[in-house]
């Protein structure tokens, strides 16, 4: 009987112990030390403890089950070498504190020419930090923070500060702060990133000759906010539902001579927010079903749209505080497609519309003095007041288009919209009491 | 438990919710098809918005009709007189037909938004929660405007009156309701804003909306204005259940205290 109870006693201390949490929350950091310059270190599939400081350039593969776990105190993973490679791993718990000096991250970076790549973050204040840190490259990554509403309390996903060089390509975001924040930060490519959930998808201050492309920002409460940085280049990009009072798709804030090509910006508060920008050269665009397609500040000068697609908006284009100078709609006599929001025609068939069209509207002022205006722009009403303003002579000239695109008509639109018209005309004078009949009476027709 | 029994066989019969599911259906599944082009994980949200903009367009008419016409016709085939003169009185008469036609034009619908899901799931990602949303928003609006038209059916006495009245109906909560808010918005300052949004929030199509946007997750409300805070003085579904409590009240109270017991041609 005693052997028996001190067996189940040893054999208990098994279940109590969990050894191997405890032999690698040692071991890391020793494991790491002590390798060589540029050797590879293979993670195993379980959870090691951090933090951790790697300081000599290695390279770290995990396996499909392989965290490290931070102890909430500070960065998990600092990497202050040169040529670190860190791949396939879970990253978790770093430290939250917003009283400390240093902003904490998952993984931060200090030097130049790492990789880091197919790493998942989860409960870090930042996700990935690049802190002076040149030439890196951050791709296929999975970032996951508090979700929306969370503002101060949590920070951006990948957060990029006095880099400039990198690489941040096939990253997921979701629920952070700022999915993307570059903070004087120069020379860097985005490319193929999913952004959702957060405040500002992308967030550039005082960033300038980046480039983005291909991305996707979707229900986030600004898709891409461009604040004092110049020459960007933003190709491919979409901007879907990022709706709110105060949403946007992309918002130029004193941004001068940045190039936006081919995006699509399609069910936003704001398709294009532009605010005290100048130069900058907006083409090729998908305006699409947003409740205002541009908003223009007055402050904003020297804009060129052309060659755009600006339809279904509820409001196509709207320019507040006054009229910016020389904001252009057309550039070598090619204008900007506007759908059905203006009849048009083109009878030399040389696909600019044969007259300027001029967009009137009465909501500048309201939208201007009012913010809840947005709350009414999805309502129908819109059309019928923006119309009696009109013979009020209340309304003002927004924009002019004077070389208007015309579209490709597709011949069954116009079928369908007879069929529906040649259908009322029936109801209206063949089926007025059949309308009744069908309704009531159990389709009985007497 | 008769009641739902005889609104079912009438409609079953007549042509008016076949119609009217007929629209739903295939305006439903044409926007799937419009929709496949959209993200796998994203399309999903904009599908539904989409579609709530579009049913927006119909749901209340419909209801009004359905609801307008069912009672309407008690009055035509002198059945109602019958029910009346036997042990109910007219109230207990509506909240009986009500519920009959609650359950005759709701569980079809719900039982087809039932079937839509599991088309969704062939081409969609899906996120449950925000279906459930979507389908309680559309059945609240439906509810909303059938009791309209029930109270509608109730005090006209003629079928010329109910297609006006729910032209006029359908008219002011598509454009006038929000038309004359429009006007007053210049004068709307933080101190009468709760005032402002109760009128807003009236409007079943704008509560219901914003019921929606919010719940799913589209509409953000972060970084609020002091002025916009006190606009959204309560959440979105207390809003939705305050105006549902309001109309059906209101149109109970239309239809008990103005019913009219015969209609004529």
């Amino acid at each position: 009987m005693k052997k028996m109870t001190l067996f189940l006693f040893v054999f208990s201390l098994f279940f109590l112990v969990k050894p191997e949490k405890n032999m690698a929350a040692e071991n890391l950091q020793a494991i790491i030390d002590s390798m060589k310059e540029g050797a590879v270190l293979k993670l195993e599939n379980k959870t090691y403890e951090g933090n951790i400081v790697i300081t000599k350039s290695m390279t770290i593969i995990g396996a499909n089950k392989t965290v490290i776990k931070g102890d909430g105190t500070g960065n998990v993973i600092s990497v202050k070498a040169p040529h670190v490679k860190l791949s396939h791993l879970t990253v978790t718990h770093g430290s939250m504190n917003r009283n400390s000096a240093e902003e904490y991250a998952a993984i931060k970076i200090y030097s130049d020419n790492n990789v880091i790549e197919h790493i998942k973050i989860r409960h870090s204040f930042h996700g990935i930090y690049l802190s002076k840190a040149h030439h890196n490259i951050i791709r296929y990554n999975e970032i996951k923070g508090m979700g929306k509403g969370e503002i101060a309390a949590q920070g951006n996903g990948i957060h990029v500060f006095y880099a400039n060089d990198n690489l941040l390509s096939n990253n997921t975001v979701d629920g952070t702060r700022d999915g993307m924040f570059f903070d004087y930060a120069n020379n860097n490519k985005s490319y193929d990133n999913n952004i959702t959930n957060t405040r500002y998808g992308l967030h550039y201050m005082y960033s300038d000759e980046n480039i983005f492309k291909r991305n996707v920002f979707t229900m986030n409460t600004g898709g891409a906010a461009v604040m004092n940085s110049n020459h960007l280049k933003l190709e491919n990009n979409q901007f879907i539902i990022n709706y709110g009072n105060q949403s946007f798709g992309l918002l130029l804030l004193q941004a001068n001579d940045n190039y936006i090509n081919n995006n699509t910006f399609y069910m936003n508060q704001r398709g294009l927010y532009i605010d005290q920008a100048t130069r900058n050269t907006i083409l090729n665009n998908k305006i699409i079903q947003n409740q205002i397609g541009i908003e223009l500040w007055a402050s904003s000068n020297d804009q060129t749209f052309t060659l755009n697609q600006i339809s279904e908006n509820t409001i196509p284009a709207v320019t507040l505080g006054g009229k910016g100078e020389n904001n252009s709609w057309s550039k070598n006599g090619k204008g900007n497609n506007w759908g059905s929001t203006f009849p048009l025609t083109d009878l030399n068939q040389d696909g600019i519309g044969d007259f300027p069209i001029t967009y009137h509207s009465s909501l500048h002022q309201l939208i201007e003095d009012q913010e809840l205006t947005n709350l009414f722009l999805k309502s129908p009403a819109i059309t019928i007041y923006e119309k009696i303003n009109a013979t009020l002579k209340d309304d003002e000239v927004m924009f002019k288009d004077s070389y208007p695109l015309t579209t490709a008509k597709g011949k069954h639109s116009s079928i369908i919209y007879l069929a529906i018209g040649l259908a009322v005309m029936l109801i209206l004078i063949k089926g007025r009491h059949q309308l009744c009949i069908i309704f009531g009476r159990n389709g009985r027709k007497t | 438990m008769h009641y739902i029994w005889k609104e079912w066989k009438e409609n079953i019969r007549g042509k008016g919710l076949w119609l009217s599911l007929s629209i739903i259906v295939i305006l439903t599944i044409s926007i799937l098809f419009r929709s496949t082009a959209l993200s796998f994980d994203k399309g999903f949200y904009i599908l539904l918005i989409n579609l709530f903009d579009t049913l927006i367009y119909f749901i209340p008419i419909l209801c009004l009709f359905i609801g307008a016409f069912s009672i309407f016709q008690e009055k035509e085939q002198k059945t109602l007189i019958m029910l009346l003169t036997k042990k109910d009185n007219y109230p207990s008469f509506l909240v009986k037909k009500s519920l009959g036609l609650y359950t005759v034009v709701l569980v079809p619908l719900i039982g087809w938004f039932f079937l839509y899901l599991l088309l969704l799931k062939f081409t969609f990602q899906l996120d449950i929660k925000s279906y459930l949303i979507f389908v309680a928003a559309i059945v609240l609006m439906a509810l909303i405007f059938l009791q309209m038209g029930a109270a509608i059916g109730s005090f006209s006495r003629s079928r010329m009156q109910i297609i006006g009245y729910t032209i006029f109906v359908w008219f002011y909560f598509f454009f006038l309701h929000d038309f004359i808010l429009l006007s007053f918005l210049p004068d709307v300052t933080y101190e009468n804003v709760k005032l402002f949004s109760s009128v807003y929030f009236l409007n079943p199509l704008q509560s219901v909306r914003m019921y929606l946007e919010t719940g799913m997750g589209v509409y953000s409300f972060g970084h609020m204005s002091r002025l916009l805070q006190a606009f959204m003085w309560t959440k979105p579904v207390f809003f939705l259940l305050g105006n549902l409590i309001f109309w059906l009240a209101v149109s109970f109270g239309t239809a008990i205290v103005f019913n009219r017991k015969e209609g004529y041609e």
